[in-house]
């Protein structure tokens, strides 16, 4: 649907010169769409925000637009405020200014002073009482503290889900015992900058060559079990022509290495230019050339766009490394609805509510697979769909069909329910990588061992930046940033101005 | 967990034997051993299937 104009959509955005809230809309033109805005003082602003290599309506599975009066002090009311949709699912903690590289794209504010471990305990008790979230330890960069294994050790003690550093990997190469005193105290995992897998890129992105000191810091954490999550900053003509490469050599270090998380480069902080538009590359655009570049291992069918934060804000699949290498896909595919049923989703909601649920007090005769013949004990029925509630069997000639809806759970679908699934996948599971060799994939428990020694996330999140700010999107995003004892959204915490952004 | 023999058949009357039974789930395909009647070919799924591992292979597949 679109008007005259090619306008599909309306929103708010914010003037990129003054952060000033404006009206914005999405249009497509010139093989795009673009996010597009004026500033009464700063003239028009355009942006692409999908390139239509994949269908935008199916991606975006049903979310609402923003309608007239809804979030009204977006983005400037953050502290999560009362109309925000989401939960704290991670919260990021920024724990030093300092930084042993001088990257061309960062987001952190390298002006704040040296926070001391008191304020950071402080911090810490703040964000456990958020409701448990997955704690990540950021920077510049965190590991250049030296009592960094004693923050991870406290918010464990309080309660933190999970605990994730965020590091360019130096030190981790570098400092073994560091990295045993950061396993010693409970670290989950690490995200590490990985943009490539030649050394050109890392002196484009980073200053110098890298590589040889990755793959060590990896080493390390697999020596101490800690789960390592590449993440690419993606910049078109640096390293889009290596997506699978990075992806290839992540699933050869598995199960060391829990997947890749892709990161679209955002004009935040600090960077070279102002964008053009080629300089934007988006996630449809990430995810066809990535599935190109895979060499037919994945396929778009393996991945959803985000549902815990809004669609346009990344996509996630789930995989399992299987013995010989290859990836067996676990997510179901965008076009089905989530409870498994093949019902398209509704367009108000990404899953079919519960009409393919079977009935909760079914007969005790007649078994559900239309048979006739006679279900067992107290068994409930589908009625002749080949769709169960719990505890219902079904003969099916032999072969048993057994498919619980989960629109219960997927109505319910919360941060927290998010960040355990994600959190669990990211981690290392010795016992399950003891038990796991030489089982068969094919048998229930040799399926449930490898999916939890061996899983594998290929994901991305494409932040926002005063260009292509979305209130939409900004309003349900669960990833939130501590600073100055509130808790606030990701990219409005980091929002800049043009113009004081780049000097 | 429930020894097969332990149970019976409603309409034949006889004890079920543990069978390899494969599974269907969202489409994937899973083989275990579950309970089944020898003569008209019943499976008996009990409540630690269900709620214990097939709830842990919906969690995989679900992805939420
Ligand atoms: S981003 Fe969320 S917390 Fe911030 S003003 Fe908007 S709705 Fe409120
Ligand atoms: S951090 Fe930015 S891109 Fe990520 S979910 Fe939040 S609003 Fe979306
Ligand atoms: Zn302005
Ligand atoms: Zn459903
Ligand atoms: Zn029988």
């Amino acid at each position: 649907m679109s008007d005259a104009q090619g306008v599909i959509r309306h929103t708010v955005s914010v003037c990129p010169v003054c952060l000033r809230r404006i009206p914005a809309v999405q249009r497509r033109h010139d093989g795009a769409v673009w996010l597009e805005k004026q500033c009464p003082q700063h003239g028009f602003f355009s942006t692409p925000i999908w390139r239509d290599k994949l269908d935008l309506e199916l991606w975006r599975a049903g979310v609402k637009p923003l309608m007239e009066g809804e979030n009204p002090h977006c983005p400037h009311g953050c502290g999560i405020c009362p109309d925000h949709k989401q939960g704290t699912c991670c919260a990021l903690l920024e724990v030093t200014p300092r930084c042993n590289l001088a990257c061309q794209f960062c987001f952190a504010d390298d002006e704040m002073p040296e926070p001391d471990l008191g304020q950071l305990r402080a911090a810490i008790d703040h964000i456990a009482s958020a409701g448990r979230p997955t704690l990540q330890l950021s920077g510049g960069e965190p590991s250049l503290r030296d009592d960094l294994p004693e923050l991870v050790a406290y918010a464990k003690q309080q309660g933190c889900s999970y605990v994730q550093l965020n590091s360019n990997g130096l030190r981790l190469a570098e400092d073994e015992e560091y990295v045993a005193a950061l396993a010693e105290a409970g670290l989950d995992f690490v995200f590490m900058q990985f943009d490539g897998t030649d050394d050109g890129v890392y002196q484009q992105l980073r200053g110098r060559p890298l590589l040889t000191e990755k793959l060590r810091a990896v080493e390390h954490c697999d020596a101490h079990h800690i789960g390592v999550t590449f993440v690419p900053t993606v910049v078109r003509g640096v390293n889009t022509a290596q997506l699978g490469d990075i992806l290839r050599l992540a699933v050869s270090l598995s199960p060391a290495v829990r997947g890749v998380h892709f990161q679209p480069v955002s004009f935040l902080g600090r960077y070279p230019a102002a964008p053009a538009a080629l300089d934007r590359y988006t996630l449809d655009e990430l995810l066809t050339d990535l599935v190109a570049q895979s060499g037919g291992r994945i396929e778009l069918a393996n991945f959803r766009s985000s549902c815990c934060d809004h669609p346009l804000c990344g996509f996630h699949g789930g995989f399992i490394v299987l013995e010989d290498g290859s990836l067996l896909p676990l997510t179901q595919p965008q076009q089905t609805c989530c409870c498994g049923s093949d019902q398209p989703p509704q367009p108000e909601q990404s899953c079919c509510g519960g009409s393919e649920r079977a009935p909760q007090s079914a007969l005790q005769e007649g078994c559900c697979c239309g048979s006739g013949k006679t279900a067992w004990q107290s068994d409930n029925c589908c009625s002749g769909q080949l769709e169960a509630t719990q505890q219902q069997s079904c003969c099916a000639g032999g072969e048993v069909q057994v498919l619980p809806c989960a629109c219960d759970e997927i109505s319910r679908t919360t941060a927290a329910q998010n960040r355990e699934y994600i959190g669990r996948r990211w981690q290392r599971n010795l016992q399950a990588e003891q038990e796991s060799n030489g089982q068969d994939i094919s048998s229930l428990s040799g399926f449930l061992t490898r999916a939890r020694s061996h899983a594998f996330t290929i994901s991305a999140m494409a932040f926002q930046d005063a260009w292509n700010l979305d209130i939409e999107r900004l309003r349900q995003c669960s990833l939130h940033v501590y600073a100055d004892g509130m808790l606030k959204p990701f990219c409005s915490h980091y929002l800049t101005a043009a113009e004081a952004a780049h000097d | 967990m429930i020894e097969a023999s332990e149970l019976q058949c409603e309409r034949c009357g006889v004890a079920l034997e543990l069978k390899k039974t494969y599974f269907s789930y969202l489409g994937h395909a899973f083989h275990t051993d579950l309970p089944r009647c020898p003569v008209c070919g019943q499976v008996y799924i009990d409540e630690e299937l269900v709620k214990g591992r097939m709830s842990r292979v919906e969690r995989e597949l679900e992805d939420k």
